[in-house]
């Protein structure tokens, strides 16, 4: 991994067209200004994991025989809206 | 074509019936091609990997448990089912919808960094 060492409101910048700027640092948090073509994907890493580990699980279950769905009723979301 | 599936065995199908994924999926970026199967009156429709034709995932229509979720122009929204003998534990992810058009056999996956979208939303109630 590449390790660079940035003071605030310095940049990086990444195959030309990706910036990242410090835009403040505190304590525990630093805060990432990023400027980049609207194609790239920019993800909190943690999400991203989860997301890449969820999909794993429903790989691996879905090997399993689907259960026999008894009549239960789907979960709406934002029902409190429409009861 | 036909593929050698885990859940329907052989399958037959017409080439012009296979999605491109560009991106792939989060985790399984190298598969970029699948077919979408749904059999009869069943709940789950199947995203099937051509290129590991024993890869497939189920899906579950996101319209159906949230009218307002975000759309996106000709696609339909799909969210991944992480299966469970228990039906009560089954789960969508509605954090990373999986957007298909059926029309261009084009689709993508999306992350949504709202609150209110978990990985592991239960798909139903008792």
């Amino acid at each position: 991994m590449l390790i660079l060492t940035r003071k605030l409101d310095e940049e990086i910048i990444i195959d030309s067209d990706i910036r990242i700027k410090i835009v403040s640092i505190s304590e525990n948090t630093v805060k990432l200004g990023i400027s980049a073509p609207p194609a790239v994907e920019i993800l909190r890493g943690e999400i991203y994991d989860k997301v890449v580990e969820s999909t794993k699980e429903a790989f691996a279950q879905s090997k399993n025989t689907a259960p026999a769905l008894p009549k239960l009723k789907i979960n709406k979301l934002n029902n409190k809206n429409h009861d | 074509m036909k593929i050698i599936t885990h859940q329907f065995g052989e399958l037959e199908f017409q080439e012009d019936l296979i999605l491109d994924f560009p991106s792939g999926l989060f985790g399984f970026e190298q598969l970029k091609k699948f077919v979408l199967i749904k059999i009869g009156e069943e709940l789950f429709y199947w995203l099937n990997s051509i290129e590991q034709p024993e890869i497939a995932f189920p899906l579950f229509g996101i319209g159906v448990i949230d009218d307002t979720y975000p759309v996106e122009v000709e696609n339909e929204a799909f969210g991944i089912v992480t299966l469970n003998p228990d039906p009560l534990q089954i789960t969508v992810n509605l954090k990373a919808p999986v957007y298909i058009n059926q029309n261009r056999k084009l689709g993508y996956q999306k992350i949504i960094d709202k609150e209110n979208y978990p990985v592991h939303y239960n798909l139903f109630v008792a």
